[in-house]
């Protein structure tokens, strides 16, 4: 028999049952679509991943903190710089306090080979009041030779690190209601920091607070926490896209101020406890500063230099070996989620193919009587499971992409209400397509291979008698 | 449609022959003998009749002829070559290529237009879609069903149906023609139809032909010999020509 006429006797004898038939490519149908939808969406969120770190060129980033072992690994002031230190920072050993990242290591750092620029990361909350709306959010202090790292839909970054000027981002215009982004330029914003009062911070109001709790014998609300709010006027230049997925590292900020408005404001970080039992003068230096690359390929040999200033480092890329074992095991659970749909789908075949044979023994009985070998049998009956594989494989992957599509239309109606740009959660790679097909069609055939078996083993003397 | 041998050797006793040919059925520790040691011979482009009894093995010995079942004991030999040592894809080309079988109940795939179901054995060797129609087309003419080629088994009369399943026997230009009982589901006059019909064959395209019937005086009529089974073993054996 040729190729071709497998395949037409294939789909006639299919197309003869057709509600079983249809029936059976539909469960293959929602198995492939269901395991389509499913690793689509994997490779949807590895690919936004790394495609959103390799345009923010997070990789290219170092974080360094303070070591509280720094002192011990910092290097011996008396001890010959070696040719490479030499080369990288040929003044900085004797210059920088290891246990404070401060402005001089910011400057230091900056003059090592490789390194694009420097900048504190300092973040604290803050309640932002904008044309009779309150939001909650971070505020990150940015400094102005960095300000330029954002996209802005809007105005320009600011150029002085000393005027109470900020970026906002549109998602939190967006949030207060503000479509026009326009319009928010040269407007006035306020921003209220959280901070230590002092003032009432005595054993005399704590005793009080734990004895009589927070509300005085007539249950009005009393100030004894020792906490106050300060509010600071800035005006906005510029308005920033959102940093896409998840908002990136490390500008994942609503909200971007200058170096100097932010040195002035009174305010907890509240990311260290020792927030509570240092005035804002007694904190010295950063508590980490973000140092950017020309490429990944030099956080390495940098990173090390930091570390043996005695440093703590930390960098996006030596993470990433560790994502990529997190999204196999991702698409290893996804794929077995999938695999369940497959698998039910397959006793479907089985058990259609068995139908078929019952069905049409004679006519199998008939075959061999004018001349077909067991091998002629399996193949009609293999290419018919092949046939429904292929179908169940082609509507599958119709069906993954469309489901795929409408739940990324409907996340994404509902995360744009918030600003966030629009965003891909399924990937649908070529080989996911092809793999798709061949898989249905793999599995099919594997599906029909007892069915196959048992038809070639009918006896034709026996068929040609049955009734 | 010829035995392949020169016209003076046409009715030799040698085309077909069956030695001490036996075969016996187990279901469990149930032994049934179907034939015992037969021993017969059939000449090409002879037509042969085989009658007998019911159950005394005339379908077994069609069934071993035609290639479909393997012998318990003994040999087949058509055409010099012993059929009953073939493998089972060798036992297929036989009777793709040697062999057309008839059958009692038409054995027609009831999907399938007489011309799907005459063209159907030529799918299995390998012969495009186009011929594959223009010769079915061709063999229906010639059973006189041209004009009821698109027609499914079940709007046929009985006799169309056989003489269906006689063109699809005849398709692949076979040198034998094993019919078991063809007329077996059919009335007299369509009966002796069908016989009329694979006696012309016979004579004028040399067809060997075996024919299982219970109708004795049709075998009378138009075969060459007439054999009688009985308890598996043949029992006589007439020649009428």
């Amino acid at each position: 028999m040729r190729i071709s006429d497998y395949i037409e006797q294939s789909f006639a004898n299919l197309w003869k049952r057709k509600l079983r038939t249809f029936l059976t490519t539909f469960g293959v149908v929602i198995g492939i679509g269901a395991l389509v939808s499913m690793i689509s969406f994997g490779k949807g969120v590895q690919k936004n991943v790394t495609d959103q770190f390799n345009k923010l060129e997070l990789f290219n980033y170092i974080s360094v903190t303070t070591s509280s072992s720094s002192r011990e690994n910092h290097a011996d002031p008396d001890q010959q710089p070696s040719a490479e230190d030499v080369n990288l920072a040929p003044r900085f050993i004797a210059v920088v306090d290891p246990n404070i990242l401060d402005d001089t290591f910011i400057r230091e750092v900056t003059g090592l080979k490789d390194v694009e620029y420097a900048f504190p990361e300092i973040r604290f909350p803050a309640m932002i009041r904008f044309k009779g709306k309150e939001e909650f959010s971070f505020i990150q202090v940015l400094p102005a030779y960095v300000s330029d790292l954002m996209k802005l839909r809007a105005g320009e970054s600011y150029t002085s690190d000393e005027e109470n000027c900020l970026i906002i981002s549109d998602s939190m215009l967006h949030r207060m209601g503000i479509k026009n982004y326009e319009e928010a330029i040269r407007q006035q914003i306020e921003l209220s920091t959280l901070t230590l009062d002092f003032s009432i911070f005595n054993l005399a109001n704590i005793a009080s607070f734990f004895i009589r709790g927070s509300k005085d014998p007539n249950g009005t609300r009393t100030e004894r926490l020792p906490f106050a709010t300060r509010s600071y006027t800035f005006t906005i230049v510029g308005v920033a896209e959102r940093m896409g997925f998840g908002g990136a590292i490390p500008l994942r900020s609503d909200v971007y101020i200058p170096l100097g408005p932010s040195q002035r404001m009174e305010k907890l970080s509240l990311t260290s406890i020792w927030d509570f039992f240092q005035s804002p003068g007694q904190i010295k230096g950063y508590s980490s500063v973000s140092v950017k690359l020309s490429s990944a390929k030099y956080v390495e040999p940098v990173k090390k230099k930091i570390q043996d200033w005695g440093f703590k480092t930390f960098a996006l890329i030596d993470q990433l070996e560790e994502m990529k074992k997190a999204f196999i095991f991702m698409d290893m659970f996804l794929f077995a989620v999938g695999m369940i749909a497959i698998v039910v789908a397959s006793l479907g075949i089985i058990n259609t193919m068995v139908m078929s044979i019952m069905e049409r023994y004679k006519e199998i009985g008939v075959m061999k009587a004018v001349g077909a070998s067991d091998r002629d049998v399996k193949k009609i009956f293999f290419f018919e499971s092949g046939v429904i594989g292929f179908l169940g494989g082609v509507f599958g992957l119709i069906l993954g992409w469309a489901v795929s599509m409408i739940i990324n239309l409907i996340i994404n109606s509902i995360t744009s209400r918030e600003g966030v740009p629009y965003v891909n959660y399924f990937s649908f790679p070529w080989w996911l397509c092809l793999g798709a097909i061949l898989f249905s069609i793999l599995v099919s055939l594997a599906a029909g291979i007892y069915p196959t078996l048992r038809a070639a083993r009918v006896d034709p003397v026996v068929a040609l008698r049955h009734d | 449609m010829n035995c392949g041998l020169p016209v003076n050797n046409m009715n030799s006793p040698n085309f077909i022959e069956t030695e001490d040919l036996t075969k016996v059925y187990s279901t469990g520790r149930i032994e049934v003998v179907a034939l015992q040691g037969v021993n017969l011979s059939v000449g090409c482009g002879e037509f042969l009749g085989v009658t007998g009894p019911s159950g005394s093995g005339k379908s077994t010995l069609m069934n071993l002829l035609g290639g479909l079942d393997t012998p318990s004991n003994g040999r087949i030999k058509v055409e010099g070559k012993f059929i009953s040592d073939l493998s089972k894809e060798e036992l297929a080309l036989y009777r793709r290529f040697q062999v057309g079988l008839v059958f009692q109940s038409f054995n027609l795939i009831s999907s399938y237009t007489a011309l799907e179901n005459v063209a159907f054995p030529l799918l299995f060797a390998g012969v495009a879609k186009k011929e594959r129609k223009i010769r079915a087309e061709q063999v229906l003419a010639k059973v006189g069903l041209g004009n009821r080629k698109d027609h499914l088994p079940a709007e046929l009369s009985g006799g169309e149906q056989q003489r269906v399943a006689i063109a699809r026997a005849l398709i692949n230009q076979p040198k034998i023609l094993l019919a078991d009982e063809p007329t077996g589901n059919l009335d007299s006059k369509t009966s002796r139809e069908i016989v009329q019909a694979l006696s012309d064959l016979n004579k004028n395209q040399g067809l060997t032909v075996v024919m299982i019937s219970h109708e004795e005086s049709l075998l009378a009529e138009f075969a060459d010999n007439v054999i009688h089974f009985c308890d598996g073993r043949v029992t006589g054996e007439v020649k009428h020509k």
